[in-house]
């Protein structure tokens, strides 16, 4: 589904985020990369959404060649791709229902629409009875569970999550990495970037190990060697 | 789909404008004087070209005849003078007009009217009046006065060569233009910086949004496109507000005008009126259009999408 061949991403003057970087994941995989600081994971992250660009090798999506992507059609890309950053990034001004309506809104979609998808979306990830709250009434980890709900408005094939978990407490990181792991039942491929060594190791996933911007490690059911 | 997504457009569009009120009532406040130097320029172009003609309207060439003069020759001369390139009117005036006028002219001067009662009879020559659409006109027709056939009873002729005030008159209407024009163009030079400087903070204002837009997928051009609808509606609040503060400016100016150009038709508002169109219509549509090229520019300096 989703396959780096050979990518590298430099960066003025001569630093190498990424360098000839290879991974392949499959549909419906529950996969984490891990990696110290710095090591090309969140330029991995940009690269997949178009908000950089590779400066050599090639990275597919199905059969879509992102390498190649015009920027006219990266909004439809990241429409397949539900993102989640460790800061929320919810609008603090609109309430629960209308941070997730808002993703649906600035694509264009009817207010009908909206008015059934968004409770739908919110009952999925348990805040079906908080809609109408701001973003600084509830907790972080029902906030990051806002933005989830978020990313998965358009239904996406993947759903990437960069750090998701970096500003939470334990109870509400596993909270959150529950709701992950239901999402990926459902068939959505999860790709967790994380340098949480209990989180990975827990899962008992696939882990992807990357360090000076090359895979590592890959194991199919991994553990957090660093 | 696209109503809606222009709705939304529209809607993130004044959310910013409001948001950002002071900055958006500073930015069409500097439009409103970019506005107000221009429609200024027009007052005054109006004013002078009125100004122009009225001098123009004064400006006439009398061919004095000579008393032996027959009809048959006067008429002819006249026909002669009228078919002169340029010429828009030749009025004839008779000895006797020409009596009635002059003593009318002086009937409160007792010296003149005893000198005509000493001379016993009429000392006036009949006289053609000849008037031309251009004022260069007047030395062609001069010029051309000899090759006509009656010409030889023409005695003298009585031209006042008002170019000269007609000239300093255009240096000064020309000079008060380029003013105008400069001023006009700083305030442009202005408007643009603070357009461009309002979009920049709106776009900074909205950096969350525009993060988020962009995650979710939003397309280019609906991220863009309330910056541009922003720009235009400075455009639009501009020039209402220009509208109503122009109007009550002309309608102030206009008496004085009046006593000024006297009997002259120069009305202002009636102007404005006939023209509103052509002049505010051309205004939003400029002014959209400089809020816009500003807007493209922050967004292109300020908004990576």
């Amino acid at each position: 589904m989703i396959n780096f061949e050979n990518v590298t991403k430099e960066y003025p003057p001569n630093s190498k985020a990424l360098d000839g970087f290879n991974l392949e994941v499959n549909p419906g995989e529950f996969v984490s990369i891990v990696g110290q600081s710095g090591t090309g994971k969140t330029t991995m992250v940009k690269l997949l959404i178009g908000e950089e660009r590779a400066t050599k090798g090639k990275i597919s999506i199905g059969d879509w060649d992102i390498t190649k992507i015009r920027q006219r059609e990266i909004p439809y890309l990241r429409r397949q791709i539900g993102v989640i950053f460790q800061d929320f990034k919810l609008l603090p001004r609109k309430n629960l229902f209308e941070n997730v309506a808002f993703a649906m809104q600035v694509c264009g979609h009817p207010p009908s629409e909206i008015g059934v998808k968004v409770p739908q979306v919110l009952k999925l990830v348990g805040l079906e009875n908080k809609m109408y709250r701001y973003p600084t009434e509830v907790s972080g980890g029902e906030q990051q569970r806002v933005v989830i709900a978020r990313s998965l408005i358009h239904h996406p094939k993947i759903l990437l999550a960069d750090e998701p978990t970096g500003n939470l407490d334990s109870i509400n990181a596993a909270d959150i990495i529950n709701l992950l792991e239901k999402i990926n039942k459902f068939g959505t491929t999860v790709i967790l970037v994380t340098h949480n060594k209990e989180i990975v190791n827990s899962l008992r996933r696939r882990v992807v190990t990357i360090d000076g911007g090359k895979v590592i490690s890959d194991q199919k059911i991994g553990k957090y060697i660093l | 789909m696209i109503l809606i997504s222009i709705s939304r457009i529209i809607k993130f569009a004044m959310q910013d404008f409001i948001r950002n009120f002071w900055i958006s009532i500073v930015t069409i406040t500097i439009l409103i004087l970019s506005l107000f130097s221009i429609n200024f320029l027009i007052v005054a172009g109006v004013i002078s070209e009125a100004a122009i003609k009225t001098v123009e309207d004064k400006i006439d060439l009398s061919l004095y005849l000579s008393p032996n003069s027959t009809e048959t020759d006067i008429s002819i001369l006249e026909q002669e003078l009228d078919s002169l390139e340029g010429v828009t009117s030749v009025k004839y005036i008779s000895k006797v007009q020409a009596l009635e006028v002059f003593q009318s002219k002086h009937k409160d001067n007792k010296e003149v009217q005893d000198a005509l009662r000493e001379i016993g009879q009429n000392p006036l020559n009949p006289s053609l009046v000849v008037q031309t659409a251009e004022l260069a006109d007047y030395s062609q027709v001069i010029n051309s006065l000899d090759k006509l056939s009656k010409h030889d009873i023409i005695e003298s002729r009585n031209f006042d060569d008002h170019e000269a005030l007609l000239n300093s008159m255009n240096t000064i209407t020309g000079k008060t233009r380029q003013a105008g024009m400069l001023v006009s163009l700083i305030f442009i030079i202005i408007t643009i910086l603070v357009v461009f400087n309002a979009i920049r903070i709106a776009i900074y204002t909205h950096n969350k949004e525009i993060r988020i837009m962009k995650l979710v997928g939003a397309s280019d051009w609906f991220i863009r496109a309330p910056f541009l609808v922003e720009g235009a509606t400075y455009a639009l609040v501009g020039v209402i507000s220009i509208i109503a503060i122009f109007y009550p400016f002309i309608h102030l100016l206009q008496p004085y005008l009046s006593t000024f150009f006297n009997a002259n038709d120069l009305n202002l508002i009636n102007y404005f009126n006939s023209n509103f169109i052509t002049i505010f219509g051309l205004e939003f549509v400029v002014a959209s259009l400089i809020n816009i090229v500003a807007s493209l520019w922050a967004m292109r300096n300020h908004l990576k999408v």
